[in-house]
């Protein structure tokens, strides 16, 4: 590995091995922003190493550094989603676990230095069992007429770039361009996107209420 | 896991019928090959663009049984399972080369485990895989449920097919 690489990931590993004592509901909120703060100064760090690799072409110090970049962010938003609980901001909290799972993932897929994260996907996940209600998740299928890859901008199918693998410190994905029609959409427990959610149901009594805090809230379609 | 095997129809007259090219090696079939009524009808998996990289990269070449320059439409699933496209294996390629037929699997099953890196949980895959027993291009469907590693199995289930 890039020798300037190695020494950023040295900083990294002790700046957040130290952080994550701060990812505990129990922890004061003020040492919590501080940490945020931490994180975030880190996190810009990152990113101007990770353009140095980009502007020395070294692909895979590049990849290395969008994988540490993507886990500042994992921690970054674990941090804040305390900090939304303890503020009553359920909604929030929730978004910024996604956050973070979806930042500990995209680590992994950049590069190997993010290949030990199991563990911290494991605890992300037993975070989303143990802190959230069971939710329940739209998942559509539609048929995609035209998309392009998001490293060259040529038609996907034309390239060689694939969904999911790190170029020069991006991640590969697809941007759909024409959908032709959406064939269903399916309530699922489990769903590839799950900031696509169902927000409020109605109880035995056919009352209204917000799935994560089940406090009231007002029928939309009553009032339209 | 779960393999179940049934009849299927003559790839290579269907092909005719929609005005598709034939596949003679190893092709990925559309979803809707069996039912669709004319060729502009015809909608592939999603993760056939992704596949066709992968092989072509590898050196595995297949029939694209979409006539040159016509435009094919994708379906997605925004699911944590992974539903992969239907792959025709010809007779030929099965006599001749079943190392590639190896090969080609091994391939899509590293795309599956690729796909599945850092999410929680066993997840599931589907697959169908329709192979041409004989010259009379009779074929059976092979549909395979479970998860990455059990797809390399598959090339054995194959391979019995073949020599039934």
């Amino acid at each position: 590995m890039n020798e300037r690489v190695k020494q950023f990931y040295i900083e990294f590993s002790e700046i957040t091995n130290d952080l994550q004592k701060f990812c505990f509901i129990t922890r004061s909120q003020e040492f919590q922003l501080e940490a945020c703060n931490t994180a975030q100064e880190l996190q810009e760090k990152a990113g101007k190493l990770k353009q140095q690799m980009i502007s020395e072409d070294d692909e895979d110090a590049a990849n290395a550094m969008l994988s540490i970049e993507e886990m500042i962010t994992a921690l970054l938003s674990e941090l804040r989603m305390w900090i939304a609980l303890k503020g009553e901001d359920a909604d929030a909290a929730w978004s910024q676990l996604v956050s973070a799972q979806y930042a500990a993932r995209t680590a992994m897929q950049a590069h190997m230095v993010a290949s030990h994260l199991d563990g911290y996907t494991n605890h992300l996940h037993d975070l989303e069992r143990v802190l959230f209600p069971p939710l329940a998740f739209f998942s559509p299928s539609y048929i995609i007429e035209h998309s392009t890859c998001s490293i060259c901008g040529q038609e996907y199918g034309e390239c060689d770039h694939i969904v999911g693998k790190a170029y020069m410190g991006q991640i590969c994905t697809r941007v759909i361009e024409k959908v032709k029609e959406i064939t269903e959409v399916s309530l699922v427990d489990e769903a590839a996107n799950k900031r696509a959610r169902i927000t409020k149901i109605t109880d035995d009594n056919g009352i209204w209420r917000d799935i994560m805090t089940w406090q009231v809230v007002p029928n939309d379609a009553a009032n339209a | 896991m779960s393999i179940q095997t049934a009849e299927y129809i003559d790839v290579q007259q269907r092909a005719v019928e929609l005005g598709c090219n034939v596949p003679t090696k190893l092709a990925f079939l559309p979803i809707n090959f069996e039912e669709a009524k004319i060729n502009d009808d015809l909608v592939f998996e999603d993760s056939v663009l992704t596949l066709r990289k992968l092989w072509r990269k590898a050196g595995i070449a297949e029939t694209r049984i979409e006539k040159e320059g016509k435009q094919i439409s994708y379906e997605q699933k925004k699911s944590l399972d992974v539903i992969l496209p239907t792959v025709f294996i010809s007779f030929s390629l099965l006599s001749q080369n079943p190392t590639l037929v190896t090969l080609a699997l091994s391939i899509i099953s590293n795309y599956v485990t690729d796909f599945f890196k850092g999410m929680i949980g066993e997840r599931k895959i589907m697959i169908d895989i329709v192979v041409e027993q004989d010259e009379e291009k009779k074929s059976k469907r092979i549909r395979y449920e479970g998860n990455a590693e059990g797809l390399t199995t598959l090339a054995q289930v194959i391979k019995e097919l073949k020599d039934l």
